[in-house]
């Protein structure tokens, strides 16, 4: 089990050292001059030659990744805080010290800031979509699984397929006409302003309910089909032939062998929430990571961008390290191997 | 109240009108242009014509209340590189413009109290309002008008200003080193030393490189606010200003929030707070927000979703007609573009009321090819202008392209409407035997393009006067000169218009300019956009504005 944490971890940090590399060979190749983009379309080249100097975007590539990677672990000061650019950049922690991603362009604010502010507010919307979708999707699933070919399992699958085929934006369109345009039961955007007439709780049902239709229907689905699988292997009917009763068998042996393939994708929902919900997030205008994430790539916030894809890949593979976590607890077999 | 110094031109122009041969608009705009008070022009116009002032039906207004208003927050620690118009909807409420372009199109001394060209309008006297003070107490001088124009025309700030008015501002300096490409490397100053030059504690002067008409204009350009020098060209929440409100909260990409502060030297505030909300710019979220009374007013509200908005009953439509537009400018350095019997074809082959239609519905009004408005106040009306397919192929053909042509078009993803245009100019130009293919792009990537894609279309924000958008996009050489046009003839007519208060002769230069535009030019114009949105009719003084200019100071709201 250690080894497994260490040689884990160990590829964890070649991973992410790799791809921040290739990240920024990525940004090299990516539209537009950030410079332009922040003096705007009419700047004279005079100007922008400038402010490219200031922003150190003429250095090589290498010099720039070197730059940023000594910047966040704490072993360089940040260049573009005080007067350097004449932007007014300021970070009240200083210019050096750990997890130091630099300046947003696009907001004038320190990453670290930017990135606290709205990953909380994401993490938010996860916990309440996810604490949502596993208790129904699991109830769900077991139910159409336990009773798989009769007319509840049909009305979930039938349910559950055409929601899943749904894309989110018309999930949220028809839940905005009904519940906001149409009742006017709840606010029709979620920018979570302050004082705003809606509740921050009142803003925050559409987009959950957005969430949890789009996970729940895909993850009944597996559930479903991994109770069906399970129930036909032998040691369920052994167990049924011990006398035991049939909640028993659902809860301490079906359940238990059930859950390995849909934990794997309860945790893909977790990472999807966490990094990549930008259509819902941009529909209902939720401060979060997706709706950053559009508008750091609208603008070409280049060290924004570079920090959130360095979170999303740091989520995604501690959610898949979990993933293996889990499978070695459940499973003793895997534990062995 | 001490006499206004008049003009020499201001008597002419009064005669000019009382003869008919100005309209009242053209005489309200230059009279106040050379320096004539708006209410003394507006009251000189009524006693020729017996038309009131406009009454500005002064509803009573409320006091107290806290509105709450759509718009992207940016980050506006520098408004000097503020690059979009909603920028200064929040450091303008703050800090303010030594000038004011009105709804009605109009330019007034603000933070000024008058301004006085020569005869030959290439020396400017601005007088600054006595009884303005800043916030902290200090009075607003001539000192802090000086310090913050010579910043804004210098290279290191990054301001737009210095492309707007280089040509009778600035030197272009040659640093002595190349670029990458080989290239000198120009960089700028005054174009002498008493270009800004101090008068006295109230007045300020600027001596010009070249007879300029639109400098009142200019000094209202968006970034072009005054700070305090105190605080060395930044702005943040509480930034010293003169303005109406204080910012107490900003953080950029979810919403900032303003106070009245009290004694403000001009109009209002009457409302207690503004707070702007930030819903990404999605158009849905917009609409949303609108609908369920998140907000009580938007930025702008694209024409198409118009509809849906005015079936709310606690809503109002409020629209400007405009100059804002987007032109579909040919390189003319590019081929097949370096001839001017293509660029006429194409124009041939469009009929711009079609395109127009297609693309704004209700919405625009069709434009001529000559990137001047019909409210621009030296508009000159031409013939009106014919699609004409046969003489559009009978050009290309005399160009060597008898057998057809195929060119991409290059357009910007957002607003949707581009692609609405540049469709229906797609199918005009197929009949003139013109394959056009059409690109669209990201519009961060569009604006990395503009002044080299051989053939694209570019937004022209509104302009109150047609020159300014002339001498930027069309001058040989002009700082904003996408197409690369350069013809002496059109120089020299932009030249003499632009030192013309007369507007009776300005037009007749103009129906030349226009003409050869038509003719030679390197544009396809089809609309000019009407800007649109909606409040909640609870809110009180509310008018739409040409550049989308906010004046919360004039707002207030109904409980």
């Amino acid at each position: 089990m250690k080894r497994i944490l260490i040689n884990r971890i160990v590829q964890f940090l070649v991973i992410l050292l790799i791809a921040s590399f290739l990240l920024f060979a990525v940004t090299e190749f990516s539209p537009g001059n950030v410079a332009a983009k922040i003096l705007g379309p009419y700047a004279l080249d005079s100007q922008v030659r400038m402010l490219t100097g200031r922003l150190h975007l003429d250095d090589p590539l290498l010099t720039r990744y070197l730059r940023w990677l000594a910047t966040l672990t704490g072993l360089l000061p940040n260049q573009l805080g005080g007067d350097a650019t004449g932007l007014g950049l300021t970070d009240p922690r200083g210019a050096q010290y750990f997890g130091n991603f630099g300046f947003s362009l696009m907001q004038g604010r320190p990453i670290v800031d930017v990135l606290a502010d709205r990953f909380a507010h994401t993490v938010t919307l996860a916990v309440w979509a996810i604490g949502l979708t596993i208790p129904i999707s699991l109830a769900l699933g077991v139910l159409a699984g336990t009773t798989a070919g009769s007319w509840i399992d049909r009305t979930i699958t039938v349910i559950t397929v055409t929601l899943t085929s749904l894309p989110e934006f018309v999930v949220s369109v028809a839940l905005i006409f009904v519940f906001s345009a149409s009742l006017g039961w709840l606010p029709g955007t979620s920018p979570l302003a302050q004082g705003d007439r809606w509740s921050e709780a009142s803003q925050l049902v559409l987009p959950v309910a957005v969430l949890v239709i789009a996970s729940s229907a895909y993850v009944t689905r597996i559930v479903r089909s991994s109770v069906v699988d399970t129930l036909a292997r032998p040691f369920v009917r052994t167990a049924r032939l011990k006398g035991l009763s049939p909640l028993r068998v659902t809860f301490f042996h079906v359940l238990r062998n059930a859950l390995i393939a849909p934990i794997t994708v309860i945790l893909l929902q977790i990472n999807w929430i966490l990094t990549g919900v930008v259509v819902v997030e941009a529909i209902f205008a939720y401060p979060g990571i997706g709706r950053l994430m559009l508008e750091a790539a609208l603008f070409g916030d280049l060290y924004l961008i570079q920090a959130l894809t360095l979170i999303s890949l740091t989520v995604a593979i501690a959610t898949q390290f979990l993933g293996d976590l889990a499978y070695v607890l459940l499973d003793p077999r895997i534990r062995v191997a | 109240m001490s006499k206004e110094k008049v003009h020499g031109y201001i008597p002419d122009l009064t005669g000019q009108y009382r003869d008919g041969r100005v309209s009242r608009r053209e005489f309200i705009r230059t009279a106040t242009l050379l320096g004539l008070s708006a209410a003394s022009a507006y009251g000189l116009a009524g006693t020729i014509d017996g038309i009131a002032s406009p009454a500005h039906a002064q509803e009573a207004k409320p006091k107290g209340g806290v509105l709450r208003l759509e718009t992207t927050v940016y980050d506006v620690k520098s408004p000097a590189v503020a690059n979009t118009t909603a920028h200064p909807w929040i450091y303008s409420q703050v800090v303010e413009y030594l000038t004011v372009i009105g709804s009605d199109n109009v330019t007034r001394p603000h933070l000024l109290e008058s301004w006085e060209p020569s005869d030959d309008l290439s020396v400017w006297t601005l007088r600054v309002r006595d009884g303005v003070t800043w916030h902290s107490g200090r009075a607003f001088t001539a000192d802090d008008v000086i310090w913050n124009l010579t910043r804004l025309l210098s290279d290191e700030v990054g301001s737009s200003m210095l492309g707007l008015m280089k040509g009778y501002m600035l030197n272009d300096v040659d640093s002595g080193k190349t670029d990458e490409n080989g290239k000198k490397i120009i960089t700028h100053e005054l174009w002498a030393p008493n270009a800004i030059e101090k008068v006295d504690d109230m007045t300020v002067r600027l001596n010009l490189k070249a007879p300029q008409l639109a400098v009142p204009e200019h000094l209202n350009h968006y970034q072009a606010v005054m700070l305090d020098p105190a605080e060395g060209g930044t702005f943040d929440v509480g930034s010293n200003g003169t303005g109406a409100f204080t910012l107490t909260e900003i953080e950029p990409g979810r919403g900032a929030v303003i106070e009245a502060v009290e004694s403000y030297w001009g109009e209002g505030p009457y409302l207690d707070k503004v707070e702007f909300v930030d819903l990404g710019g999605g158009d849905q979220a917009i609409i949303n927000a609108l609908i369920s009374g998140q907000v009580h007013g938007a930025f702008q509200v694209q024409p198409e979703l118009a509809r849906i908005l005015e079936a709310q009953d606690h809503l109002t439509l409020y629209d400007v007609t405009t100059a804002d537009t987007a032109v579909s400018r040919m390189r003319v350095t590019e081929k097949p573009f370096d001839d001017p019997r293509v660029r006429k074809a194409f124009r041939l082959a469009i009929d711009p009321a079609k395109a127009c239609a297609v693309a704004f519905g209700p919405f625009a009004t069709p434009a001529e090819h000559h990137h001047v408005a019909p409210i621009h106040p030296e508009y000159a009306k031409l013939p009106e202008w014919k699609q004409d397919v046969e003489g559009a192929k009978a050009l290309l053909a005399e160009a060597g392209y008898g057998d057809g042509l195929e060119v991409e078009l290059t357009i910007q993803q957002n607003p949707p409407h581009h692609l609405r245009s540049a469709t229906a100019m797609q199918e005009m130009l197929k009949d003139a035997g013109v394959t056009c293919n059409i690109n669209v792009v990201p519009n961060a990537q569009y604006w990395d393009m503009w002044t080299t894609v051989p053939f694209g279309t570019t937004v022209w924000a509104h302009r109150p006067l047609g020159v300014i958008n002339l001498g930027l996009a069309y001058r040989s050489g002009g700082a904003w000169n996408e197409s690369g046009y350069s013809n002496p003839e059109f120089d020299r007519l932009l030249t003499e218009a632009e030192a013309m208060p007369d507007p009776e002769v300005r037009r007749g230069k103009m129906a030349e300019i226009e003409a050869l535009m038509q003719e030679d030019g390197p544009i396809v114009q089809t609309y000019w956009r009407k800007l649109l949105t909606f409040y909640d009719k609870k809110v009180v003084g509310f008018e739409m504005h040409p550049t989308y200019a906010l004046f919360a100071n004039k707002l207030a709201i109904r409980a």
